[in-house]
């Protein structure tokens, strides 16, 4: 290797210096108009009444100007972590009860709390809903609507096969009632009872706080032993060995969302969900789906009111004021709650609330209807869930895998997801 | 890659002698590094920082968002004695080269066989063989496998038609591997193309002092073809492996970047992606992207080493 021209050097050195210019794209300066950028995930319909509140937020705020963003959840968050990572993350940014934790703990978001109760009002918000954003005692995140748990199913296959399922209010029913409901439809042949449920830690949740305990303790750790989950998942392996719930080629393909799910590819006449994605199975269901409470053998319920999804602001975000106002104004303001309807179920803000649900129709007023009658058996939030949740989460679904294809029992499978879990806390 | 230049012996002259005059010989240098300096700063900027960058992040705890903790070989060490799926990805991935490298060349080699005649026609059926290829590990085609083989797809309709019941082939993990497979022998375009080219390489006059002793087609096969094409089956060999081991979006989009179901197509960079960004542990998955190189490295190395004993480079004494 020769020495090179001096002229070719400077040019060498000109041509780095412009890519490492370019590669490190400016961010912009505080002076003239603000930009925000505002992502969340969603399908179309949350897009379109998202994009039409800020655009709302926009003619009143003529100072500042709102990017936004939406895509599918995975998606979503496979370029949330990169963007963040690489100083490019978004100011306004949604997330769910796995991921708030996950975000809070690793120094992400900004602490809300100097503007509580100033520029973002949270007053109109029941403190039960806000506790959900909370981790270790700061406000990290608010609700971006409330959700419970619910049993969304077709009556049809139902009375068919002579199942009865309590939907008016104050009525319940056991877990014994709800295995025998749904061995009667999957004995009937046509369709499961319901789709297995045991994949997902959201469920198992629930049953464990009817039986006294926690997924999660106060201090971020495991709140139930294997002992608790082996149980539970050998009660939904009963249930499946009589078509009660879905066969496990169907339910390795469940993830959450509305088009995979058992009832509407017609697998399962029932599921149990948030009823914030209510709205989502009428729309690709078409109509007929009703609604039940879950089944508890206690008086304690185990359903709570829970932030489908919270909105927080990011640590590094040059212009939190401006994120706070459109935060506020998401949560607070008549006319974006209008906007926005049950599309992140049902608006956190009481007063928009009853305005929402006294006009809804539909799936709207189906999930309105649903939270009423079920009103008293509604708990408070569960809180936040620690970090390494998402991992915990999807975990517990690759260990359910294995049990539901028979390659390992459900004791052991249980003594894993302990360890697993325990790793993942630790990190 | 064709087996003459790099070994005649005149092809390994010295270069003529540098004409006098260091100044010309400089400015000649300089022109040429203006001429190399987009591919210079692209590669350091986009290759080498950022491989350096990982080996550098392996030895860290590094969460994306807090800057990197220095752990030594802790990750290594981890991954080695206290991660059950690191060897499990391993192990999936080992299954999957193993199966699907064969199968992928054995197809392309057949077909550019069979492509090789003249025939009416042969250029349109050459470019429906290589159209799945054009469209390589795209998204699009990984869904299209999926839709396919699910539960009540099209080949669990057409095979319970024939009164085969299998179910859905992705959605149970003794065949969810194997649909991964398919998909990649499908897309044996590229190794096809090249092995066609090398077939032309090889001189007519070899066939017909063949038939002339009376060797039938598979003595042809055997005792001409495939040794002349060998360099060219070691070309595609080594280019295959090392793509079938770095294998991502097709099990990506198959298993909703799950792996599943039960972690049967838990592919190795799946499980490095898993880590790196929904368990954000982007130091342990920069480790595993070393151990993955200095894997297929090693294993290039061996079959370069044992070509020795079956690539046979025209010229050459046997």
């Amino acid at each position: 290797m020769g020495r090179m021209s001096r002229r070719a050097a400077g040019l060498l050195v000109g041509l780095l210096s412009a890519s490492a210019a370019l590669a490190g794209c400016g961010s912009d300066s505080a002076d003239g108009p603000v930009t925000l950028r505002f992502v969340w995930w969603g399908n179309e319909d949350r897009a379109k009444v998202t994009r039409e509140a800020v655009e709302e937020f926009r003619r009143r705020n003529p100072d500042i100007r709102v990017e936004t963003e939406y895509s599918g959840y995975d998606a979503y968050f496979q370029k949330l972590s990169t963007q963040v990572a690489g100083g490019a993350g978004p100011d306004l940014l949604q997330l769910d009860r796995a991921t708030l934790g996950e975000y809070a703990g690793r120094n992400v978001l900004a602490a809300l709390d100097e503007y509580v109760g100033k520029a973002l009002k949270v007053d109109r918000i029941s403190p039960d809903l806000l506790e959900g954003g909370k981790v270790d005692g700061k406000q990290y995140a608010v609700a971006g609507g409330a959700t419970t748990q619910v049993l969304v199913f077709d009556p049809t296959h139902f009375e068919a096969a002579g199942a009865r399922v309590p939907t008016a209010a104050g009525e319940r029913w056991t877990w014994a009632e709800f295995a025998d409901a749904m061995a009667k439809v999957g004995a009937a042949g046509t369709v499961a009872g319901t789709t297995d449920f045991g994949w997902a830690v959201d469920w198992f949740e629930v049953w464990l706080r009817q039986h006294g305990k926690r997924l999660y303790t106060a201090e971020g750790g495991l709140g139930f032993t294997a002992e608790d989950l082996t149980r539970y998942w050998e009660s939904i392996g009963a249930l499946r060995a009589g078509r009660g719930a879905t066969p496990a080629e169907v339910t390795t393909k469940m993830d959450g969302s509305v088009q995979n799910s058992g009832i509407v590819t017609r697998q399962a006449a029932s599921e149990i969900g948030y009823d914030s994605t209510v709205t989502g199975y009428f729309g690709a269901f078409g109509t007929g789906l009703k609604l039940a409470p879950l089944p508890s053998d206690v008086a304690e319920t185990g359903m709570a009111a829970l932030p489908p999804v919270s909105f927080a602001v990011a640590r590094r975000s040059e212009h939190k004021e401006a994120a706070v106002k459109l935060l506020d104004f998401l949560l607070n303001d008549p006319a974006a709650g209008k906007l926005l309807g049950a599309s992140r179920g049902v608006p956190p803000n009481e007063e928009i609330r009853a305005q929402v649900c006294a006009a809804a129709e539909g799936g709207t007023k189906a999930v309105c209807d649903y939270e009423e009658a079920q009103k008293d058996k509604i708990g408070p939030a569960f809180g936040a869930w620690p970090t390494g949740a998402s991992a915990i989460k999807r975990d517990f679904q690759r260990t359910y895998d294995d049990v539901i294809f028979g390659r390992v029992g459900a004791a052991d499978a249980a003594r894993r997801v302990i360890q697993d879990a325990e790793k993942s806390l630790g990190s | 890659m064709t087996q003459s230049a790099l070994t005649r012996p005149d092809a390994l002259d010295p270069p003529p002698p540098a004409p006098a005059g260091t100044a010309r010989r400089r400015r000649g240098q300089g022109v040429a590094y203006l001429f190399l300096s987009p591919w210079i700063v692209g590669a350091a900027l986009l290759t080498i920082g950022p491989m350096v960058a990982s080996l550098y992040l392996s030895f860290t705890d590094y969460d994306l968002f807090d800057s990197p903790e220095w752990v030594g070989f802790d990750n290594y060490a981890t991954m080695f004695t206290g991660d059950e799926r690191f060897w499990h990805a391993a192990w999936t991935t080992t299954e999957y080269v193993l199966l699907s490298v064969p199968l992928k060349l054995a197809l392309a080699l057949a077909v550019a066989l069979l492509l090789n005649r003249p025939r009416r026609g042969v250029g349109l059926y050459r470019s429906a063989f290589y159209a799945p290829s054009l469209l390589g590990a795209s998204v699009s085609v990984a869904l299209a496998w999926r839709a396919l083989f699910s539960t009540d797809g099209t080949v669990d309709e057409v095979l319970a038609g024939l009164g085969i019941d299998t179910g859905g082939w992705v959605d149970q993990p003794r065949y969810a591997l194997l649909t991964l497979v398919a998909l990649a022998a499908w897309q044996f375009g590229a190794p096809m193309v090249i092995f066609l080219a090398g077939l032309k390489q090889v001189p007519r006059e070899l066939y017909e002092a063949a038939a002339i002793d009376g060797a039938g087609p598979a003595r042809r096969l055997f005792g001409i073809t495939l040794p002349m094409l060998s360099p060219v089956i070691l070309f595609n060999l080594v280019l295959e492996t090392i793509n079938a081991f770095q294998a991502f979006t097709g099990a990506f989009v198959v298993s909703s970047g799950r792996g599943g179901p039960s972690d049967s197509t838990l592919l190795y960079p799946l499980y490095l992606y898993q880590r790196g960004f929904t368990d954000f542990r982007m130091g342990y998955a920069s480790a595993m992207a070393w151990v993955l190189l200095v894997v297929v490295a090693a294993l290039t190395a061996l079959v370069f080493r044992s070509s020795r004993r079956w690539v046979f480079y025209a010229g050459e004494d046997r």
